[in-house]
């Protein structure tokens, strides 16, 4: 057993940190206070550096890296800037993952190399306004019409909508059949008639991230489009889920480990009864639990990244990964604003904007609630 | 056209430096690793000459411990083409002229039409090796360059000098180079490249110095003692202004 990173996972951390320190964090707080979605810097410049397709073979335009690099390049876009991060781990394991897991050849050669080269970006449609945990709940409706699929309904809180050129929806295609057995997943690309973009969300945290509705009125796509086999589709989300953990986990680590850098250096600064308060055994086991936390998130990201790299089942790790990794950013960000006093608490120092992203991480791709509810199956069944 | 492209690894400058046991060089445990910047410099320049003119082979080459082979890594993930490795766990204690006779060593029967090199290490600072070896080789060397063109065999630089001025040199090849902050931007080794690095060739070679020994030694390494804290002026501004006038006078050469 070996804990220590390989050569070409330390070259990954150095360029996607060097990148991330000297072109993502200048901007990372006006993109928040402006809501802006940088797509350029935020998107094209990932796919110019090989991250957008990281885990996917060279012959569909990947960069034939492991799990790990893949944790590795969303920790480190996060640690300056959970947006980048998100954007990146969305549009990978929600979007690409699936097509790569379940397309057909000629899927994967015109949705994922696109995907894989930051070409295109990509999105995920699942959850609906009465199904959110609840997946098997969808009702966005998908009707065969000859070859063709029709869809109708809405998905919402979806991640790179509006600006992904590619979606893999979520619709049930059956009424009749058992709730979970009755969903197909589809893929539609944006600009087909009948879909459109709906409200975006004016959201606490990630807020240089778009998030918006997603709207299927008579929304005619190809039989060809069907990912999977029909009625597979629960199938489909679950296992993109188990990738997206990961990702999702990673983010969470990175901003963790942001909040905790900012900590250690302000509070190495910041002098009162003359003397730094870094320098406080009060300050210091503060620091030692934010930095152990961190770690055991790491390695706990790690072991479900290399489970996926080597084919293991990571259903379970990459949950458990994810709550607590999620949790530990939550606990770290809300410590270090502590650490920062006032001064953390206000727009001047980056630690607001961390705790505000952190929140977002214990609620999405399933909530804390649903990894325990994955994690106790696990452990009952 | 075959390029050679000599760099070193060198602590990050942002650790936290501590003395060594023997006291005569810093301790290289604990200590983040990275790529000498000005060898960044040398190795950007030769990828981006490779672009140009399309038919060119890149060897970079590296002196030191296994542990080096991460810096070439990255040197090979940037766009060289092939490894060397002089596998020397002394490199550390070498002076210039015994790193630039093992350079010269390798270099000598390879017609390498340039060799790029930084300027000087970002630890040791002697700025003597690209130098040496190109007299060691007998051919011209062209210092603190921070603008680059090859043009049908012709090299054209610009070389930084004292006091902000500039110098354009025109060359002929084989010539070494050693290049300076300002010449160029390192590009980020792509995620592709980083993996294609990995099966490139990458050779060991033994430590050999051709029978040059060290005439040097290191007897000391230190830092500097903390200087006492300065003279805090308080008072009107124009009493200010005349007792800053007279400590200038009276303790420096400013104002005479």
């Amino acid at each position: 057993m070996n804990f220590e990173l390989t050569e070409e996972q330390n070259l990954i951390r150095d360029m996607v940190r060097s990148f991330a320190e000297a072109e993502v964090a200048p901007s990372a707080r006006s993109r928040d206070e402006e809501e802006v979605f940088d797509r350029a810097l935020m998107y094209d410049r990932l796919g110019e550096l090989g991250l957008t397709g990281i885990v996917f073979p060279e012959e569909y335009g990947g960069a034939g890296a492991d799990y790990i690099s893949y944790a590795i390049a969303v920790e480190e876009l996060s640690r300056v800037c959970g947006s980048t991060g998100v954007t990146l781990s969305a549009h990978l394991s929600l979007c690409a993952n699936p097509i790569y897991m379940f397309g057909t050849e000629a899927q994967k050669q015109k949705f994922l190399v696109p995907l894989a080269k930051g070409e295109k970006l990509g999105a995920f449609g699942l959850t609906e306004p009465s199904a959110g945990s609840d997946a098997g709940g969808t009702k966005t409706t998908a009707t065969k019409d000859g070859n063709d699929w029709i869809l109708n309904g809405s998905k919402i809180f979806i991640t790179n909508a509006g600006e992904a050129e590619i979606y893999v929806v979520l619709a049930r295609s059956d009424k009749s059949a058992e709730k979970h057995r009755g969903i197909s997943a589809y893929i539609v690309e944006k600009g087909t008639p009948g879909f459109s973009f709906g409200k975006k969300e004016a959201k606490m945290g990630i807020r240089s991230s778009p998030t918006m509705e997603l709207v299927f009125e008579n929304c005619r796509i190809p039989g060809d489009n069907l990912l999977g086999q029909e009625g597979q589709g629960f199938k489909v989300a679950m296992k993109t889920l188990d990738g997206g953990r990961i990702g999702i986990a990673a983010q969470a680590l990175g901003i963790a480990q942001g909040a905790l850098d900012a900590a250690i250096a302000y509070t190495k600064e910041r002098e009162q009864f003359n003397k730094a308060i870094a320098t406080f055994q009060g300050v210091q086991f503060q620091l030692a639990d934010m930095a152990t936390q961190v770690e055991a998130a790491r390695l706990l990201i790690y072991n479900a990244a290399y489970r996926a790299s080597a084919g293991l089942s990571y259903s379970q790790e990459s949950a458990m990964a994810k709550l607590f990794a999620s949790e530990t950013a939550m606990r770290v960000t809300t410590q270090s604003v502590q650490l920062h006093g006032g001064y953390g608490y206000t727009r001047e120092f980056p630690v607001e904007r961390m705790m505000r992203d952190a929140k977002i991480t214990e609620i999405y791709e399933g909530t804390s609630e649903i990894q325990r509810v994955v994690i106790g199956a696990a452990l009952t069944k | 056209m075959k390029i050679l492209i000599c760099i070193k690894q060198v602590p990050d400058m942002e650790s936290k430096f501590k003395i060594n046991g023997e006291g005569n060089w810093y301790d290289r445990t604990d200590l983040a690793w990275r790529m000498n910047e000005y060898d960044e410099y040398a190795v950007e320049q030769a990828v981006r000459l490779k672009e140009q003119v399309g038919d060119a082979d890149l060897t970079v080459l590296c002196i030191g411990p296994d542990q080096v082979k991460e810096t070439m890594k990255k040197a090979l993930a940037m766009g060289c083409d092939r490894g060397v490795q002089i596998g020397d766990n002394d490199a550390h204690k070498r002076e210039p002229i015994e790193i630039a006779a093992m350079i010269a060593g390798f270099a000598k029967d390879k017609n390498f039409d340039i060799i790029f090199t930084g300027m000087q290490s970002q630890d040791r600072g002697s700025a003597q090796v690209g130098v040496m070896v190109a007299e060691m080789l007998a051919i011209p060397a062209v210092t603190t360059i921070v603008g680059f063109s090859f043009d049908n065999g012709a090299v054209k630089v610009k070389r930084e000098l004292e006091g902000g001025s500039k110098a354009l040199v025109s060359t002929t090849t084989p010539v070494l180079l050693t290049c300076q902050l300002g010449l160029n931007t390192p590009r980020y080794p792509t995620l592709p490249n980083i993996m294609k690095a990995k099966k490139k060739e990458l050779l060991t070679l033994a430590p050999d110095t051709g029978g040059v020994c060290a005439s040097q030694e290191t007897a000391a390494f230190y830092f500097p003692e903390r200087k006492g804290s300065g003279i805090v002026l308080e008072g009107d501004v124009s009493d200010l202004a005349d007792k800053l006038i007279q400590l200038l006078k009276e303790k420096t050469g400013v104002l005479a």
